[in-house]
């Protein structure tokens, strides 16, 4: 049957009634728990408790079955074992309940049998056009007054607020709730969707876009699935205002199998993580505390209308390590107009720095505080306040923690606050916790935290769409040699084969010829022009440098002649059994930068492509950066700019500038490849040879390595 | 012995584990989704068939059986 997710998900956090499937007496176990939760919770609606065996739980009348319950029911809590889960689910479906949370576990996580009952549970919710969330998760929580539904076993209902939090890890949500409870954040959604086995996390990022009480989404994230899926639904929500932080479990490079290529082996799991949260414009967060830092950033302020701050400190070196970091983080501090200056001149010690930061000294009391902040909000080149305090023996923290909250109320101005030190200020956060103005113990997480906010109100509109095709293109000819070589039971394309597929894609390919006796070797040459490069020709012979195969920069015949005897003599030296197909002749270039580009597969997000700069920047310093495929221009800049040998093209130190936009070109022009071709695996252009800027580059050597069959 | 009788045996003693009266369960009745058992319930139901028909029943294989029908064919197949 047809479902519509978004009707469902509705019955899962706006029930008007809820059975609670597998409900008993034992008060601490999950069934019973869960069920005193939503009672506790003062939940907006009915609940039926449904047990074999008991006739009320809770002094509320329980069903046998859900099928006996007379009216309508919304929402379904499934909490039997997982080896009759499928009899409740089916009796659901046939009652006609559309939204169901399964908590139990003993699904795909398990393996074995587990996995075939989580398939079971999947076809069940398809029959009926019901959707699912979990198996193996903790359950929902909805803070909406609409609504009031803790649909968990967590220990207690979340403030309410505008953050929605996704969790793959029900312990983590448990942690969370905790962590958020001691500083007064809230939440609008608290979702933890388990095994994801129906309703995954790119249907709750879409509900949650039109969520109108949800302003920044959390998320928690094992494994992904569905990569291109993500990226989709993290645009449409980033694009609708709404911010996405994930904290991503896996950072570990044991993802990074071994491959037969560059690109392969750079770009392990971590690595294509990363790029794809850039591209789609996923804030990544290192751990929960960063998560939570930026979330309350996004969540109690306005945007800012630029990155100038100003900042307000009663202590000079916690002054100077805000300024620091603010600077370390792009941001800029504002400079105050003459009437600002004069004022604060007017109403501060002599001994106070005026100028931003403004250091109203250590035994400034609510008043030089509130001077410092007023002046600061009236000041048109401020757009956001910093403020800093540490506790000496007369500094009124309460006081002034009220005085920023009364402050930051009347204004449009974003306000950040540091407490530093933890007893003593502990009063003074509680109330600034409270009154939803973000704190942080150090000021480099607050001038992050604000960097990363108005980095995203610069970028969310403005990210370009459009994926640039090339219409010089012969795909069917590309494919027609692809699909042919597969089934010769080949995995590689040959040089001569890879040059005649890049250029039936357009990208710039150095004259080449191929020769097969010494003569023919010297003629070819010549037609080509000196200085020349010779290369071997095998179907063996995939590391030709290493086999001895490549000798460059061969000035004249003599040269050559020379250098196709010992071609012949390496190779056969290296594999005596590796048949050549012949020498490849190729020209030499002698002013250009090396690149690489290349292209590799991933489970998860499909075709990745990376750049970098070539020789000891790749190898040494792994200096490269990933995208997924197809890339739109402004990608294939950001590809290029992001490594850090990307001034080196830029020209620095008296080298010249090089042809980037050619570049720029082949990578979406190999971005146009990966995507029409899926059988090519693995690709490196190494080198792309780079010439100076509106000179063009040249492919110089190539290696594809296709799907086995 | 027969089908019928060895069906009201298995049916009591899972009445008696379960603190139930024997007509209240089906033929097909399910121990934990129609009779509301429990994980130490299951392990009850396995001891005291094993005791009530004096046999000795691979215990993994006897919790897999999940329905008074399964349990009846379970058992007859030690019985032979």
């Amino acid at each position: 049957m047809k479902k519509n997710i978004k009707v469902n998900l509705d019955k899962i956090f706006y029930p008007d009634s809820i059975a609670v499937v597998g409900a008993n007496k034992v008060v601490g176990t999950v069934p019973y728990d869960i069920l005193r939760n939503i009672l506790d919770a003062d939940f907006n609606g009915v609940v039926y408790p449904v047990s074999p065996r008991e006739r009320f739980i809770a002094g509320i009348k329980a069903y046998k079955y859900v099928s006996d319950i007379p009216d309508p029911v919304d929402l379904a809590i499934l909490v039997f074992p997982s080896s009759v889960t499928h009899l409740a689910l089916e009796q659901c479906g046939q009652k006609g309940i559309k939204g169901v949370i399964i908590i139990s576990a003993g699904f795909k996580e398990v393996g074995g049998e587990g996995i075939e009952r989580e398939k079971r549970v999947k076809e069940i919710a398809d029959k009926y056009g019901m959707s699912i969330i979990g198996p193996n998760c903790l359950g929902v929580i909805n803070t909406d007054a609409r609504s009031k539904i803790n649909a968990s076993f967590a220990r207690r209902m979340p403030e309410e607020g505008t953050i929605a939090f996704l969790s793959q890890s029900g312990a983590l949500c448990t942690a969370v709730l905790d962590y958020a409870y001691a500083k007064h954040i809230g939440f609008s959604k608290f979702i933890s969707f388990g095994n994801k086995a129906d309703v995954t996390e790119i249907d709750l990022l879409y509900y949650l876009k039109d969520d109108p009480k949800t302003k920044v989404i959390l998320m928690y994230l094992e494994e992904i699935t569905d990569g291109p899926g993500l990226m989709k639904a993290a645009r449409t929500v980033i694009r609708a205002g709404k911010p996405i932080l994930i904290l991503k479990a896996g950072r570990t490079p044991e993802g990074a199998l071994a491959a037969a290529s560059h690109t392969g082996s750079m770009a392990g799991n971590d690595e294509i993580c990363d790029a794809a949260f850039r591209q789609a414009g996923i804030i990544r967060c290192q751990n929960v505390e960063e998560m939570f830092n930026i979330a309350i950033a996004f969540a109690y302020q306005p945007m800012p209308k630029s990155n100038r701050i100003a900042i307000i400190t009663n202590a000079g070196g916690p002054g100077v390590l805000a300024t620091d970091a603010a600077i370390h983080e792009g941001l800029e501090l504002a400079k105050f107009s003459e009437e600002t200056l004069s004022m604060l001149k007017k109403n501060l010690p002599a001994t106070a720095n005026i100028k931003n930061p403004v250091d109203i000294i250590g035994d400034a009391r609510v008043d030089r505080y509130n001077v410092a902040l007023t002046a600061a909000f009236n000041e048109p080149s401020v757009d956001a306040v910093f403020t800093i305090l540490t506790p000496q023996s007369m500094t009124e923290i309460d006081l002034i923690a009220r005085e920023i909250a009364k402050v930051a109320h009347h204004s449009e101005k974003p306000i950040y606050a540091s407490f530093m030190g933890e007893a003593d200020v502990s009063q003074g956060i509680d109330v600034l916790q409270r009154n939803k103005i973000p704190h942080y113990f150090l000021p480099e997480s607050m001038c992050r935290a604000f960097a990363i906010v108005y980095q995203f109100s610069q970028t969310r509109h403005n990210v370009p769409t459009t994926i640039p095709t090339y219409e010089d293109i012969n795909a069917p000819y590309v494919e027609e040699m692809i699909t042919h070589t597969i089934s010769m039971g080949k995995q590689f394309l040959t040089e001569d084969e890879s040059i005649r597929l890049l250029k039936a894609y357009g990208f710039p390919v150095l004259k080449t010829a191929l020769a097969t006796t010494v003569d023919e070797a010297i003629q070819k040459a010549e037609d080509i022009g000196f200085p020349v490069v010779m290369k071997v020709v095998s179907d063996k012979i995939i590391h030709k440098s290493e086999a001895g195969g490549v000798i460059l920069n061969l000035q004249n015949k003599t040269e050559v002649t020379e250098a196709f005897h010992t071609i012949l003599e390496n190779v056969k030296k290296f594999n005596p059994t590796a048949s050549v197909k012949g020498i490849l002749i190729e020209k030499m270039i002698l002013d250009g930068e090396e690149v690489i580009l290349g292209l590799k597969r991933d489970k998860s997000f499909g075709p990745i492509l990376m750049f970098g700069l070539g020789g000891i920047y790749v190898e040494i310093f792994k200096d490269v950066s990933f995208r997924i495929a197809p890339l739109t221009e402004h990608d294939a800049k950001a590809m290029i700019e992001e490594t850090r040998a990307s001034a080196i093209l830029h020209g620095i130190r008296g080298r010249k500038p090089r042809d980037v936009e050619k570049i720029i070109e082949c990578l979406l022009r190999l971005s146009q490849l990966a995507v029409n071709h899926p059988s090519i695996e693995e690709m490196d252009i190494n080198p792309l040879i780079v010439q100076p800027k509106g000179m063009g580059a040249y492919v110089a050597d190539v290696r594809i390595i296709l799907k086995r069959e | 012995m027969e089908t019928k009788k060895l069906q009201e045996r298995v049916k009591k003693v899972v009445a008696n584990v379960l603190k139930m009266d024997p007509e209240e369960i089906s033929d097909d009745a399910n121990f934990i989704f129609d009779l509301g058992a429990d994980s130490m319930q299951s392990l009850e139901l396995v001891a005291a068939f094993e005791e009530e028909f004096g046999i000795e029943l691979d215990e993994d294989k006897a919790l897999s059986v999940q329905t008074v029908a399964d349990a009846v064919n379970f058992i007859a197949s030690y019985l032979k």
